[in-house]
């Protein structure tokens, strides 16, 4: 903890000095001719809506607590770096042009090294294997230009977690530093494809946020689709739709057991289901001859509720973050639509009424959007519009893109991409604003991905 | 054949024609442009009456100014001073006895506003002598040399002080001789007169009322061109909309900071307090800043305002 005081030291000393200073012209200036200078307020300078610029951050390697601790310290500046690079935000500095290597976390750094390389943003850190084995993080985040410290935390953890430990302090920076929650402490569900075209296996997989650490959930022995994360936090949960040996099902699959359950007992087709914010119901379709209507399903009570009684195809249900209302997907009006209505039932308004139609409907965790997926003129995009239906702004467009799914903080998308022809699909991601689109790294062909609430 | 060849003339004298058009247009046009290379402000008609006004520091040794340009007269400094001197060197027109007596009022030293009322007038009329000073111009340039007249404008001066402000109409009501000596001071008027007429060699810039002048469309434009390179302004989606971040900063002659910016306000939500602290950033990186030295004193201490505001 003395370290901790030493550091905290030093932006006190430089504000002091500053103080001193202040004071000092002041007093020069009301010496001089400051009566026209203190006698009203100062004039007024508009610098007006800069451009949004990636901010240029320096993250060097953690130093090595124990001697032993160098690869990790490296390998969790990679992936803060990597994470941060990726979300578009931040430019991370390359680190040959780094000019003073960091020894010691607990001194300030020298400022004027960091400045002359342009980073704004300074990420320290050190790592350290401790004697009970657990892995000690620490890391400070930097104001180059004021030399204050923004952040300083410590975490500890079982060292095959570091590659977490970066997320959260990854997320710790991202959040300083843009004033919104990060979303790096996460985890995608999709489907992953192998084999040939009229061959292919689809197994469940889980990975990272950022592609790492593939797990698959399933053999590949039965057909998977549409699987979705459990909002609720604490739970790991997913629910997909699997093509078993009668009509496709909706299972619920617990990420820490293994376990798998079917959600009800319907006769006919169940699919597209999606769980609510809380994590206690799942909203689906049930198949009825020719058509399909929304039923909300208790997980608790296993009671079942009809949402739509429509002689049209109701499907792609998805809450809005508060759980009063839902958005779906209907061709009640001829062609698929996107409308809202109360999570309860009751009046739908359509809210879709661009060229083309539109399906896959998801509202974003912000509530702020719903993104979705649009058909038209031989496309598939991808886009959001705000929950009245205004705003509409198309995101990407190509040959196949579907399946979007939002980020945590809503302020990212993922959705896969089929180029045609005999390659199959892979992930992207998006910032909501339409920049920065990038490829997912995955080990095989990839589809349907469905993101984590933030894990901690 | 034949048909082709008038054809082929006339196709020929067009091209000619219209490509001589081109390049010649087109050089016209070159040329025209380096002309524009002076930093331009576009500025209210209020901003310009108090460039004309002068600052109030400045000296008066000049009293009167030569006609020139008006913008360039403001450099001054200590007015106050030197109006008391200069009430002798004002000569006063005694030919047109109302522009007098309004302009007396206005030039008493505590009428601050008056002074920039009248100097506005002055203003419009560019050319040297305004419009209805054309009989003052010649006092002043008198005045410079002879102070001979000051007796008659004085008694119309002297009712007129009495009553601060609103004593045009009252010039002439009382005599009080003890306000006599006030009266003197403040034939300054001539002054404002001056200043508001002229830019000139002169820097009389001091009227007892002067504001200070307000260049900043010009230094402001420049600092923010230089502050804008530095700025990485955060990405805030929607919400981000109506940021604003507001500093005090004061500069060092040589461009830098003399001190810490000083924050407006406290941020309400995180996404202000990043959207401020970048622009502290800013400030602090692209320091020292490269503005004009003639307007020092107004650019050593001012509010930056960083803004996704429209309007």
């Amino acid at each position: 903890m003395t370290d901790k005081d030493g550091l905290y030291d030093m932006p006190l000393r430089l504000s002091r000095r500053q103080v001193i200073s202040g004071m000092a012209s002041l007093g020069v200036l009301t010496g001089g001719t400051a009566r026209s200078a203190f006698g009203q307020a100062p004039k007024r300078v508009i610098i007006p809506e800069g451009d949004f610029a990636p901010l240029p951050i320096a993250i060097p390697n953690f130093v090595a607590g124990t001697p032993g601790d160098g690869e990790v310290g490296v390998s969790v500046a990679q992936v803060i770096t990597n994470n941060l690079k990726r979300c578009g935000l931040f430019a991370p500095i390359d680190p040959a042009a780094f000019i003073e290597k960091i020894n010691d976390i607990d001194k300030a750094p020298q400022f004027q090294n960091w400045k002359t390389i342009n980073a704004q943003a300074l990420v320290t850190g050190r790592m350290t294997l401790q004697a009970d084995r657990r892995l000690k993080a620490e890391f400070r985040l930097w104001d180059v230009n004021t030399g204050q410290q923004l952040a300083g935390q410590q975490y500890f953890t079982s060292p095959e977690y570091s590659r977490r430990i970066a997320h959260i302090i990854s997320d710790q920076i991202y959040e300083r530093l843009t004033g919104e929650k990060g979303y790096f402490d996460s985890r995608v569900v999709f489907v992953d494809e192998t084999g040939s075209k009229e061959r292919r296996v689809k197994r469940l997989a889980l990975m990272d946020q950022d592609g790492f650490n593939v797990r698959y959930l399933t053999k590949g022995a039965d057909l998977v689709l549409t699987p979705r994360f459990s909002p609720a936090r604490d739970e790991q949960l997913i629910t997909y739709m699997e093509f078993g040996q009668g009509d496709p099902r909706v299972y619920l699959y617990r990420i820490e057991t293994g376990e798998r359950e079917i959600v009800g007992n319907f006769p006919g087709m169940s699919f597209s289901p999606r769980f609510s914010p809380d994590g206690q119901r799942v909203i689906m379709s049930l198949q009825q001859g020719g058509n399909s209507n929304l039923f909300v399903m208790d997980l608790r009570s296993k009671s079942t509720t009809r949402l739509t009684d429509t002689p049209a195809i109701d499907t792609s249900p998805s809450y809005a973050p508060d759980g009063a209302r839902i958005c779906f997907e209907s061709d009640r009006g001829g062609k698929p639509q996107i409308y809202v209505m109360p999570a309860t039932g009751g009046s739908a308004q359509r809210i879709s009424f661009g060229e083309g139609s539109y399906s896959t409907p998801v509202w974003s965790p912000r509530g702020d959007y719903i993104a979705f997926t649009k058909q038209g003129s031989g496309q598939f995009s991808i886009g959001i519009m705000k929950p009245d239906g205004s705003g509409e702004r198309i995101l990407t467009s190509g040959f196949h893109n579907e399946g979007p799914t939002f980020a945590p903080n809503g302020r990212v998308l993922m959705f896969f991409r089929d180029p045609g022809g005999n390659a199959g699909p892979s992930l992207f991601t998006v910032d909501i604003s339409g920049r920065n689109e990038q490829r997912v790294p995955t080990p095989g062909f990839a589809s349907d991905p469905a993101w984590s609430p933030l894990l901690s | 054949m034949n048909v082709d060849k008038t054809l082929v003339a006339s196709v020929a004298l067009h091209v000619l024609v219209i490509g001589w058009g081109l390049v010649s247009f087109s050089s016209k046009a070159f040329e025209s442009m380096p002309e524009e290379s002076l930093p331009v402000d576009i500025i209210s008609s209020d901003q310009l009456a108090k460039v004309m006004a002068g600052v109030k520091t400045g000296k008066k040794e000049n009293p009167k100014p030569v006609v020139e340009k008006v913008a360039e007269a403001k450099p001054v400094e200590d007015t106050v001073g030197k109006i008391t001197e200069k009430p002798p060197v004002v000569t006063e027109t005694a030919p047109p006895p109302q522009p007098k007596l309004e302009e007396k009022p206005v030039e008493k030293k505590p009428d601050p506003p008056k002074p920039v009322a009248e100097a506005k007038p002055k203003e419009e009329p560019k050319p040297i002598e305004k419009k209805p000073d054309p009989p003052k111009v010649d006092p002043i340039a008198e005045a410079l040399k002879k102070e001979e007249k000051k007796p008659p404008p004085k008694p119309q001066v002297q009712a007129a002080t009495p009553p601060p402000q609103p004593s045009k109409p009252k010039t002439e009501r009382t005599f009080d001789q003890s306000k006599i000596a006030a009266l003197l001071d403040k034939r300054d008027p001539t002054r404002q007169a001056v200043t508001g007429d002229t830019l000139n060699s002169n820097a009389a810039l001091g009227l007892a009322k002067g504001k200070a002048a307000d260049n900043s469309a010009t230094w402001g434009a420049l600092f923010q061109s230089q502050v804008e390179r530095c700025w990485k302004k955060p990405y805030g989606g929607i919400e981000a909309q109506k940021s604003e971040a507001a500093f005090a900063i004061k500069l060092k002659r040589d461009g830098t900071l003399e001190g810490m910016p000083v924050p407006e306000g406290t941020p309400a939500t995180p996404y202000l307090r990043v959207y401020q602290e970048s622009a502290l950033r800013a400030i602090i990186e692209c320091q020292p800043y490269n503005l004009p030295a003639a307007y020092f004193d107004e650019w050593k201490y001012f509010a930056p305002v960083f803004t996704e505001r429209k309007t």
